[in-house]
């Protein structure tokens, strides 16, 4: 059977351009979900922890 | 008295033996030779070992449709797409994505090492291969084996065999296949580069993580379907906390009892008449050639990576973009602590490992559909 020539080049060319488009991408999404996360997270802690006492102002005596 | 004798002894599978049946036996014992004395990947040889050697006894019709015995568990395990993916849940049960997520760069090491199995896919072509045959013999690079066995059982069942059994060996094979490539791809100076210490990863990234890669990849190639979300739904088991029982069940039992069911259909497709060919010891060659290759490919790959990072990483770790987990991880780490002691490679290379997993997955989602 004659090989299609044309064929071996279209699944040679898509495939490695596909597998990079589609790990580039989840990289992008992994990184841009796990900064996300970390933000949300920061927020969090800020918001648990209790605000510092402020030191009680004494009105200047005289 | 002696015409019972002289039909038991004709009825019986002895004399219907063969030349090929006797080959298919060495084969078999080789197989449990490797499995059970070098304990090489003893979980699926040692099955598939036994599947090659009782399907090669005469008469018994094991394989024989809508009758044999492993003929079931082949058609509904393998033919209708049920075992591999069961093996992905396990495994996405087992796999800890956390140095992924630390460093999401290392997913372009998994993208790297695939190109290795396009080029052995036109290689096969050139041998003569038709285009659904090599891409079935160009995944054996992925060093992924229920992948292997998913494309092939879908583009050319009559190779699942060679391509399966190909697939596990050159996996065990690791530690000797993948260190001379790594050594002459890399300089000793690229060997010592000490990386620096991964970032913590919270539980609700990891928990992320397998729903959005799943999301994602689904969307992007929907073929990778079965594998993927197999995959992720068993590292979320893992990483949510919640299904303790669901995720210890995924990672043990569940995986025991398909991975048997495996090996058992695998070594059964493996008949004189269908192993006993030219083409297989092409296919057991191409294999080796596309492992080495993508191999290869991960190391250019980490090379190329390193002129624009400003933190180099130790282009070892390319080497891992082959799925093999967590033999190919453990290999680099070895190299790399012998070309510098303070170097510690494992679980940056784990990262680029378990990208390889995915990546494997990606690409025979993308020759299915090209080819399907």
């Amino acid at each position: 059977m004659e090989t299609d020539w044309s064929k071996v080049m279209e699944v040679f060319a898509t495939g490695i351009i596909g597998v990079f488009v589609v790990m580039i991408l989840l990289q992008i999404l992994t990184q841009l979900s796990t900064r996300v996360i970390d933000v949300v997270e920061n927020l969090d802690k800020g918001e648990g922890s209790s605000p510092e006492p402020k030191s009680p102002t004494v009105p200047p005596k005289g | 008295m002696l015409d019972i004798l002289k039909d038991l002894i004709f009825s019986s599978g002895a004399v219907s033996l063969t030349g090929g049946n006797l080959v298919m036996w060495l084969v078999a014992f080789v197989l449990f030779y490797l499995a059970i004395r070098k304990q090489y990947e003893p979980l699926l040889l040692l099955p598939i070992a036994f599947g090659i050697l009782i399907v090669n006894l005469p008469l018994t019709f094991l394989m024989e449709p809508e009758h044999g015995l492993i003929w079931f568990f082949y058609h509904y395990g393998i033919e209708q797409d049920i075992i591999p993916p069961l093996i992905f849940l396990g495994l996405g049960a087992m796999i800890d994505f956390g140095p992924l997520i630390a460093n999401p760069k290392t997913l372009l090491l998994g993208a790297g090492a695939q190109a290795g199995l396009y080029v052995t896919f036109f290689a096969a072509v050139l041998f003569g291969f038709d285009l659904q045959e090599a891409a079935s013999i160009a995944i054996i690079g992925g060093a992924d084996g229920p992948t292997t066995i998913f494309l092939t059982s879908k583009l050319a069942p009559h190779l699942l065999g060679a391509t399966a059994v190909s697939a596990y060996a050159y996996m065990a094979l690791v530690p000797i296949i993948q260190p001379p490539m790594m050594k002459l791809l890399t300089t000793e100076h690229e060997r010592k580069i000490v990386m620096s210490k991964l970032r913590p990863v919270s539980k609700l990234q990891r928990i992320c993580f397998p729903i959005v890669t799943a999301m994602a990849i689904m969307l992007m190639v929907p073929t990778a379907a079965p594998l993927i979300s197999m995959l992720m739904l068993g590292n979320l088991f893992k990483e949510s906390g919640v299904v303790e029982r669901l995720s210890k069940a995924a990672s043990n039992e569940l995986m025991n009892v398909v991975t048997i069911f495996l090996g058992l259909s695998v070594g059964a497709t493996m008949t004189a008449g269908t192993f006993l060919s030219p083409k297989v010891l092409f296919i057991f060659f191409l294999g080796l050639f596309a492992f080495v290759i993508s191999t290869g490919a991960g190391l250019i790959m980490a090379k190329i990576m390193n002129l624009f990072l400003k933190n180099k990483i130790n282009p070892l770790i390319g080497a891992a973009g082959v799925s093999a987990v967590p033999m190919a991880a453990r290999c680099v780490h070895k190299v790399g602590s012998e070309a510098n002691r303070r170097n510690y490679l494992l679980m940056h290379a784990m990262g680029p490992n378990v990208a390889g997993v995915i990546g494997t997955v990606v690409a025979a989602a993308i020759l299915l559909k090209n080819l399907g």
